[in-house]
């Protein structure tokens, strides 16, 4: 049991301003909440009829009372609505003391009106027709429309501050296992997919159930609880990744991409040490993870690798690291003289140069180490002992692919580059590193050894840029210099900045983004770069801290919001308090 | 009090996710697939560029592969057998392409893919097909080493389930070789663009010709736009004039060609540029601004048009109006969906199901033989196609034009 | 002879760097900006002066054209140059150094993807006019070849350069970006508009860029989406090498690292030399200079700024 909180006081919403609607909202509070009720009723009772006469759309949505999966999201959003309606005013009146409810309506009445928009929009443009919509659907539309307005003129209330909800361990333990939970079948369902409208609306969905969650102050409650039980979410989201294959029937398809995912994210985490723990600029990253990937190569058994030693995979594991922490030496011994943008164009340059050296290295410039352009193909599958990686294995019924052998070995290798990052980051290195991004000269002048651990943040980041590389190459079964172009290297800032800097889920999640959605979103396909640009500016003006942002490095962003720093030094305090 | 409040979180949250963990339980009733006819389906799958900078030469490949089919299904050629194209997009990356493949190899109806475009993406796909046992003839690969290995002069067989119906570099280089000594052209500079298929081209040119007594002036390398060049190539001219070489022999494609022709014709070096199928496209000719007469490439097999199959196939391929053009590849595309057509009609005849026939298709492709669109249609121990037709055309008015077909000796 | 005619390649190529670099420069110089999508500015340049030429004198080759071909490709990248500061980094002037960088790299992207997508025919590179005089056959003095599309880079830097100095030293505008790059706030306190001298700064170098791009499509006959990126790099390169933030240094560093790539492919012998490495020795240069010389060639007015 723990103890009564402190008293909270009461503080308004950030980016309260009062304006027009909230004179509306005045007036018609009343009304606002029996509005949601009737939207979110409207809307469950639409969900239970037909949306669509064509059973092939949409994986059937044409027969009343069975809902189809899309109906269950909307019925599921319509349970949610209904917490918060009942949070607002009702038997849950004590939850609606810490969450922002009349927010958080809002955003999933918005949420669900632009999922039953492109739902029926859908429906209408494959069926040709807008005949083709069934009643149910359009029941369901209004209710998401009243349901939207409804919310959005609900009174905002001030909510106390859920750092100091106190709730027993196991209610926190178990939000946490229950959400890795939601997160597994989530993901697999949503990779289940293949109709890629249905993926999209899943996505719309999410995002907006998130968002209300968000709006609801859930995510910060949350962040809390995750920092007091680090252990057991870190436990968890180990869990829900070894299991993923499990949940593949045996199907290789989405494995491989998953595979991908993982090796970007590695990669991304070491490129975090450098970008977001020491503030150093590299634009020239994927280098580390192709000298990785070129030392496998080249001391694989593959008839083309030009190196006679063939030495047992976990050797070459650390030997790849090796020479890639050497490059990571070489590069940084004279450059990190220079500051802020010369590094980062320097390491730009150390990129390419690594590029055109692969290119070049092939017996006619140079010599023949690396092939040049026709890079080292038919690496073979990795072998340990009577277990090979190309094999299809089964294991407790379930069989599993040659991607999820790899997938398994790179889970445990994530597992290790993150140990090894959360490590430093909470030591007297990582606080160097920290002190080195805020203020090179205050940190000098502190005794600390600048110089020294720069150096070391561009080893270590490409120490495990490295290690992925070896792994990366027998996945790949074939190295060519093209696949470490000066793209890929913004492709890993991209993931690093979108996630957020400096933290481990954040990247995690950004190397999904930006692997995964692509490969499910095949009709956008020839977009898929305008969005990706688009997205980055437009993400730069909105949270440039990244998704999932750690506090210290939000502030940094956001230096003049002063209730922010309050709240981090509370927190601390908080922190403090329970060692 | 405030604690006894928060408990109840907990309550709606269970629902909630247990409401969300419901969602994919449903059992789903099979949809589309073999509704209605008797007959059982086998797919034939397409692995290429479908968007990107190479996505016309892959339409073009997915059209003719689709034509095929529907030929093939017009006529019943498998009895009980309906035939189904799949696509796949492979962006010209191999990362895409391995995605792509893991993705049709996981479909237990297809049976066999025609793919990829790149040799670099093929080397990707290759293993998987090959685990999988699916048929893999790809209509453009032209690395040698993706069939006999690393060593050309010890070949050995790399996977038993790929083939492909173009010929290789190690074939239209020397055939280029052969023209120009044949044209009486002793003198000639070679050129680059640094790229597998460009730097193959060019070492296997310069191999015949030397040993048929030609001289090599000078060889260039040069930076493709997409690697970080500017196609400014005043350079290498400066380094290729003092050799006074007769002709440039160029291996890369036509982005690159084309500006390239043109920098040394204004430098006043008024020599023809020749290469391979790279730069034998229409484009080619506008980039070099109206300075290109006389300049020559190469490319495989007959000209499409020149044969009775040929002209069929353009005439049925424009009759289907499809969106996109057949492309450089549109012909071999064809002629590999008919390969394995004709083969699943020996391997489909005893079997249940399309999986089970995966191991006989590659066997009776391997020995498959009829006359196709590009000449006849057959392949070696190693996968390669046996014929070895290559055509030497070149610009005049403005046009490519068909001035030598020959077999490769 | 050989010499002669590498460095007249180089210096040709290094005009043509130079003319993008003082676009980095000159925004370096007053926001402390790397500005990372200009290399893009001056592909819109390039396919503005193309649009001109497609609509209005399709199939012509006189001198004249070349005239609105220009105004064509100016208005188009300073147009875009404008529009990118407007939108994209004014609103994080005051936020940390990565989130314009990481803008600028979402601008390229999307830039060239605009261009790749919904300019006609640009999936692949299209071809560029051939104009009277400032293209065609190269002109022969002796045994030096000179190309006329490289008398017209190099006149281009010679006028860019000269209206460079009048603009700077001694228009009102040019005194307040001086006085803005030494001391915002200052300059600010003295009644400088900063936000106008900013724009300034972004028209001005998309000006030189937008000439830069016709430059390029009369020396290669060819434009396509990508070619914005290289020449983007080397451009920055060149600016970083003279010393970023100063204006004349743009200049130099373009010409000694057009120079010295035209060289190093002509006369560094045996494997390492050559096209391949070209560009290798042109970052390692780089490199060299940064380390021992961080200031560049000619030194910057704002180094420790950086």
């Amino acid at each position: 049991m723990s103890t009564v909180s402190t008293p909270t006081q009461i503080a308004p919403t950030p980016g309260y301003h009062p304006s027009r609607i909230d004179g509306l909202r005045e007036q018609h509070g009343r009304l606002a909440w029996l509005l949601v009720l009737t939207g979110l009723v409207v809307l469950a009772a639409g969900c239970f009829l037909s949306w669509s006469y064509d059973p092939e759309i949409l994986g059937n949505l044409s027969i009343s009372f069975n809902p189809g999966s899309l109906q269950l999201f909307m019925l599921t959003a319509a349970v949610l609505a209904l917490v918060y309606a009942l949070a607002y005013r009702g038997p849950l009146r004590g939850l609606g003391v810490w969450i922002d409810s009349a927010k958080a309506l809002m955003v999933l009445g918005i949420g669900a009106l632009g999922f039953m928009a492109i739902t029926l929009a859908v429906v209408a443009v494959t069926s040709s027709g807008l005949i083709n919509i069934d009643p149910g659907g359009w029941v369901s539309l209004v209710g998401s429309l009243v349901l939207a307005v409804g919310g959005s003129l609900l009174e905002r209330r001030p909510t106390k501050d859920t750092l100091h909800a106190q709730l027993p361990a196991w209610v926190e333990i178990g939000t946490i296992v229950v959400l890795m939970a939601m997160l597994l079948f989530g993901a697999a369902y949503a990779l289940g997919q293949t109709d890629g409208n249905i993926f999209g609306l899943f996505l719309v969905f999410v995002v907006a159930v998130a968002w209300s969650l968000f709006a609801a102050g859930f995510f910060t409650w949350l962040g809390i609880v995750a920092q007091r039980h680090r252990r057991v979410l870190m436990l968890g989201a180990f869990a829900v990744a070894f299991l993923f294959p499990f949940t593949q029937n045996g199907s290789d398809a989405n494995m491989s991409i998953a595979t991908q995912v993982l090796i970007f994210a590695a990669t991304a985490l070491g490129l975090n040490i450098v970008v977001g723990l020491a503030g150093l600029l590299d634009l020239g990253y994927i280098a580390f993870l192709g000298a990785g990937a070129y030392t496998a190569a080249t001391l694989s058994t593959s008839a083309f690798a030009t190196i006679g030693w063939k030495p047992p995979f976990l050797v070459v594991v650390l030997l790849g690291a090796i020479v890639a922490a050497t490059l990571g030496l070489i590069i940084g011994t004279p450059t990190l003289r220079v500051s802020g943008d010369y590094l980062a164009i320097v390491t730009l340059a150390f990129g390419e140069i690594f590029r055109l050296s692969m290119s070049n290295l092939d017996g006619n410039n140079g010599p023949d180490l690396t092939h040049g352009p026709n890079g080292i193909p038919a690496i073979p599958d990795l072998q340990i002992g009577s277990f090979n990686f190309g094999d299809e294995h089964t294991i407790l019924g379930f069989s599993l692919g040659r991607f999820a052998n790899y997938y398994f070995v790179l889970l445990v290798l994530a597992l290790v580059i993150i140990t090894v990052f959360s490590r430093l980051n909470n030591s007297r290195i990582g606080r160097g590193w920290v002190a080195i991004r805020e203020d090179e000269k205050a940190a000098e002048a502190m005794g600390v050894n600048v110089f020294g651990l720069k150096l070391f943040a561009f080893a270590s980041g490409a120490f495990l840029a490295g290690m992925a590389g070896t792994v990366k190459a027998h996945q790949d079964v074939s190295v060519t210099p093209d696949q470490y172009v000066f793209l890929e290297s913004a492709f890993l800032l991209a993931a690093v900045v979108l996630g957020g800097m400096g933290t481990v889920a954040g990247v995690f999640i950004g190397a999904t983004i930006l692997k995964l959605l692509p490969e499910k979103l095949r009709f956008i396909s020839d977009y898929r770069l305008l969005i990706f640009g688009v997205l980055l500016v437009l993400m730069m003006r909105v949270r440039p801290e990244g998704i999932i942002a750690s506090q210290r490095r939000q502030l940094e962003f956001h230096e003049e919001d002063e209730a922010l720093a309050e709240r981090i030094e509370e927190v601390h305090l908080e922190e403090e308090a329970q060692t | 009090m405030q604690q006894r409040s928060i408990v109840r979180i907990g309550v709606p949250l269970a629902v909630a996710a247990l409401a969300l963990s419901a969602c994919g339980s449903r059992a789903t009733t099979s949809t589309g697939s073999s509704s209605g006819s008797a007959s059982k389906t086998v797919k034939i799958g397409v692995i290429a560029p479908l968007s990107g900078s190479l996505s016309a030469l892959g339409l073009g490949i997915q059209h003719s592969v689709e034509l095929a089919v529907k030929q093939a299904n017009a006529t019943n050629a498998i009895p009980g057998w309906k035939i189904e194209v799949v696509f796949k997009d492979d962006e010209a990356k191999a990362d895409v392409g391995k995605n792509a493949a893991t993705q049709l190899a996981g479909d237990d109806s297809v049976v066999g893919v025609v793919g990829d475009l790149n040799s670099s993406v093929s080397q990707q796909t290759q293993p998987i097909f090959n685990s999988a046992k699916i048929t893999q003839i790809s209509p453009a690969n032209t690395n040698p080493s993706l069939t006999i290995g690393a060593d050309a002069a010890n070949p050995k067989r790399q996977y038993a389930a790929y083939f492909r119906t173009c010929t290789t570099d190690a074939v239209q280089g020397p055939f280029a070789a052969q023209y120009l000594i044949a044209k009486g052209i002793k003198k000639v500079a070679t050129v680059h663009d640094k790229q597998t298929y460009g730097q193959g081209l060019v070492e296997a040119f310069t191999k015949e010709f030397t040993k048929d007594g030609g001289t090599i002036t000078d060889a260039e390398t040069i930076t493709t736009a997409d690697n970080g060049g500017n196609n400014d190539f005043s350079t290498v001219i400066t380094k290729i004039k003092p050799g006074a070489p007769q002709a440039i022999y160029y291996g890369g494609q036509f982005p690159e060609a084309g500006p390239l022709s043109l920098q040394v014709k204004n430098a006043a070096l008024t020599i023809p540029l020749m290469g391979g199928d790279g730069i034998y496209d229409p484009k080619f000719i506008q980039l070099a601004g109206g300075k290109d007469e006389g300049d020559l490439a190469t490319s495989v097999g007959a000209p499409a048009d020149a044969s009775d199959a040929g002209k069929k196939f353009l005439a049925d391929y424009k009759a289907a109006a499809y969106p996109d053009e057949s492309g450089a590849y549109g012909g071999y595309a064809y002629d590999a969906a008919n390969a394995i057509i004709n083969a699943l009609k020996t391997s489909l005849a005893s079997a249940s199901d399309p999986k089970s026939a995966r191991q006989a298709t590659i066997d009776a492709v391997s020995k498959v033989s009829f006359d196709g669109v590009t000449g006849k249609v057959a392949f070696d121990q190693y996968g390669d196609a046996t014929s070895k037709v290559i055509t030497v055309y070149k610009v005049e008015g403005g046009k490519w034009v068909a001035d030598k077909t020959d077999t490769f000796k | 002879m050989l010499f002669l005619q590498q460095l007249i390649n180089g210096l040709t190529s290094g005009s043509l760097y130079a003319l993008i670099a003082v676009g980095y420069t000159v925004v370096y110089g007053i926001v402390q900006l790397i500005n990372f999508a200009h290399g893009e500015v001056f592909m819109i340049g390039a396919f503005g002066s193309l649009a001109v030429w497609t609509i209005f004198f399709q199939g012509q080759t006189s001198i004249l054209i070349l005239i609105p071909m220009l105004l064509g490709a100016v208005a188009a990248s300073v147009g875009v140059a404008v529009l990118m500061e407007r939108f994209a980094y004014r609103p994080l002037r005051h936020a940390p150094r990565l989130a314009p960088l990481i803008t600028a790299i979402g601008v390229s992207v999307s830039l060239q993807e605009i261009v790749r997508l919904f300019y006609p025919g640009a999936k692949s590179p299209l071809p560029y006019p051939q104009i009277d005089y400032v293209s065609g056959t190269a002109l022969q003095l002796g045994d030096i070849t000179l190309r006329r599309s490289a008398i017209f880079t190099v006149g281009a830097l010679v006028v860019s350069a000269v209206f460079l100095w009048w603009f700077i030293n001694r228009t009102k505008l040019g005194r307040g970006m001086q006085a803005v790059s030494q001391d915002p706030d200052t300059a600010r306190l003295m009644g400088i508009n900063v936000d106008r001298v900013i724009v300034v700064a972004f028209a001005l170098g998309a000006l030189l860029a937008g000439i830069a791009g016709v430059a390029q499509g009369l020396q290669t006959n060819s434009i396509s989406q990508i070619m914005g990126f290289t020449a983007g790099l080397k451009a920055f390169t060149a600016a970083v090498l003279g010393g970023i933030g100063n204006v004349a240094g743009a200049v130099v560093g373009g010409l000694v690292l057009g120079v010295a790539e035209s060289l190093a492919t002509q006369f560094i012998p045996g494997a390492f030399g050559g096209t391949p490495w070209k560009d290798v020795w042109a970052f390692v240069l780089l490199i060299v200079v940064l380390v021992f010389r961080p200031q560049g060639l000619l030194g910057a007015r704002v180094v420790d700024r950086a």
